[in-house]
């Protein structure tokens, strides 16, 4: 286990102005396990406790209780050994705006402990494979929001860690930049190192981890594999829009090909292991009682639907 | 871990190396002040030659610099408590300290380079001083670096925002310029304000200026100065690491 943290909490007082303060309990107590050589993702809303849960594990932020064990050493404990074993990148990015890329790259390749000379090999590699050698003398303010998040990802990776952190990497990127990291992300996996990366993108859980959790008000609701977490939802789900909620909630709950409805509004999700199979029989259903329908969209069932089953309401919406 | 210190310096020379224009700027209130406004003070000094005038106003011109341009050092790092450079610094193998005191090495490097700058300008206009003596102040430029950046740096990491930072540091500066007799010895004030004076730091710094400027090495105010800034300084120092530490809540 790269990872191992049992009970993780991190409460923050908050000033809320005339000397009143609040508690805010931002992690309230998560236990995580990440194998060697996996990309393993906290999915969840803005404000769930990703960042910070993140940051104990980075000894960033001292947990308030529970232990974790990052690359074989306790957090607080062994924070400098823990250090040594790990990159870590930002949500904010850390790429120093007023000077070039490279200069921080070689500033955090000899703080590990390299010669000048080893620095700049590294720095090189680093600069080719992620085709930033052109840009390297740039200040780093004239950059693209991808071309400053590559270089925080090379600056993270500067010491060749085992572990890497990265917190919502892909936030803020366009598609194809965002298509282009998760390469680089899967390059990382290739070559064995661990990843543990945040991300309130349900599609970016689903394409690029092996395992995740799923997290939401600090506590983790849900963890797993993707497939194995959609599984336990259902293979496909129906959405249909349409007059009649209520009643038409009761009459598809009572068939036995479908697992489970929810109704949001005058919306109407279905799930159902066959849509294919189970869609004519739903049709059929609901005509013979004249529930008429605004829309209907089959689907397969996606990370979103687990959340929506664990924590009562959608991704989109939580954020 | 000086190895770190001289990492994080040499990093922040480079920068400077690459905009050295900044700390140009810096030095030319303070030649402004000696240029426009010492000639106004010839009634205040015994004889009233120029040379007399410069020993007694440029110590006053240099602290000058330290309070403006070291004190505002800190403004850099607020944006570094947002833009995640601390916040990955924290978290590599960076010995902690090191973030700090290699920024405040260059800010002392640069107000020594700016001291000699305006020490250079007063000798053209006719201040005599001696090469000890030249020596000892721009160790006492090094010394009044050291504690304004650390002050500065300790500010900005405690309030992490910069409109409470500016209105703080304009709020000090003023008394603390005047306080201290900056452009007039507090010697021709009233006994009260000379008591006044004797809480502040500055007062010491450029009573100790004038004293070498005189040549009067043995003066009082030289050791006091070094020890009582060398004191304040350890104590910010102190304070910034400790609100660097505290940045993660």
């Amino acid at each position: 286990m790269i990872i191992e943290a049992h009970d993780l909490r991190k409460t923050f007082i908050a000033k809320r102005g005339r000397g009143k303060t609040e508690e805010v309990q931002a992690v309230q107590g998560i236990d995580l396990s990440v194998e060697a050589g996996e990309i393993f993702a906290a999915l969840g809303p803005n404000g769930a406790g990703k960042t910070t849960t993140v940051r104990m594990l980075a000894t960033f932020t001292a947990p308030t209780s529970g232990t974790a064990r990052v690359a074989g050493f306790d957090v607080v404990k062994d924070a400098a050994k823990v250090r040594e074993n790990i990159g870590y990148v930002s949500q904010a990015g850390g790429v120093d705006d007023n000077s070039p890329g490279l200069d921080s790259l070689m500033l955090a390749a000899r703080l590990s402990g390299m010669s000048r000379k080893q620095a700049r090999t590294r720095a090189d590699e680093l600069l080719e494979a992620f085709s930033l050698t052109e840009i390297a003398n740039r200040p780093a303010k004239t950059l693209s929001g991808g071309q400053k998040r590559r270089f925080a990802l090379a600056i993270g990776l500067v010491t060749k860690p085992p572990l890497v952190f990265l917190d919502e990497p892909t936030t803020g990127l366009d598609p194809q930049n965002r298509a282009n990291l998760w390469d680089e992300v899967r390059d990382l996996r290739a070559q064995g190192t661990s990843v543990l990366l945040t991300t309130h993108y349900l599609d970016e859980a689903d394409a690029l981890c092996d395992r995740l959790v799923i997290i939401d008000h600090g506590k983790i609701v849900a963890e797993g594999t993707p497939t194995e977490l959609k599984k336990e939802v259902a293979g496909d789900v129906v959405t249909l829009k349409l007059k009649g909620v209520a009643e038409a909630k009761e009459l598809l709950a009572a068939q036995d090909y479908i697992k489970e409805v929810r109704a949001e509004e005058d919306t109407l999700r279905a799930y159902l292991d066959d849509g294919e199979h189970g869609l004519p029989h739903l049709l059929r259903a609901l005509e013979e009682r004249n529930l008429t329908l605004d829309s209907i969209s089959l689907d397969r069932a996606t990370l979103d639907d687990v959340f929506l089953r664990h924590t009562g309401r959608s991704l989109r919406d939580a954020a | 871990m000086l190895r770190h210190t001289a990492l994080f310096l040499g990093y922040e020379l480079r920068f400077l190396l690459r905009n050295p224009i900044w700390p140009v700027f810096g030095i030319l209130q303070p030649v402004m002040y000696l240029i426009f406004f010492a000639p106004l003070l010839g009634s205040t000094t015994p004889s009233g030659s120029m040379p007399e005038v410069l020993a007694m106003f440029t110590p006053g011109s240099m602290m000058m610099i330290a309070l403006f341009g070291s004190l505002f050092a800190g403004f850099g790092l607020i944006n570094e408590t947002r833009n995640g450079v601390l916040e990955r610094l924290a978290v590599s193998p960076a010995w902690p300290p090191a973030i700090i005191l290699g920024r405040v090495a260059k800010d002392m490097l640069v107000l020594v380079l700016q001291a000699i700058l305006v020490m250079g300008v007063a000798v053209l206009m006719g201040l005599r001083i001696g090469l000890v003596s030249f020596l000892i102040m721009l160790a006492l430029m090094a010394m009044t670096g050291l504690f304004a950046a650390s002050l500065s740096y300790g500010l900005a990491l405690a309030l992490r925002d910069e409109n409470g930072m500016s209105q703080i540091v304009q709020f000090f500066a003023m008394p603390l310029t005047l306080i201290a007799g900056l452009f007039l010895p507090v010697s021709l004030g009233p006994e009260w304000l000379q008591t006044a004076a004797k809480f502040n730091p500055l007062y010491y710094g450029v009573e100790a200026g004038r004293a070498l400027f005189r040549d009067d090495l043995s003066d009082s105010t030289i050791p006091t100065a070094f020890g009582l800034l060398a004191v304040l300084a350890v104590i910010t120092l102190v304070w910034s690491m400790r609100s660097l530490r505290k940045m993660a809540g």
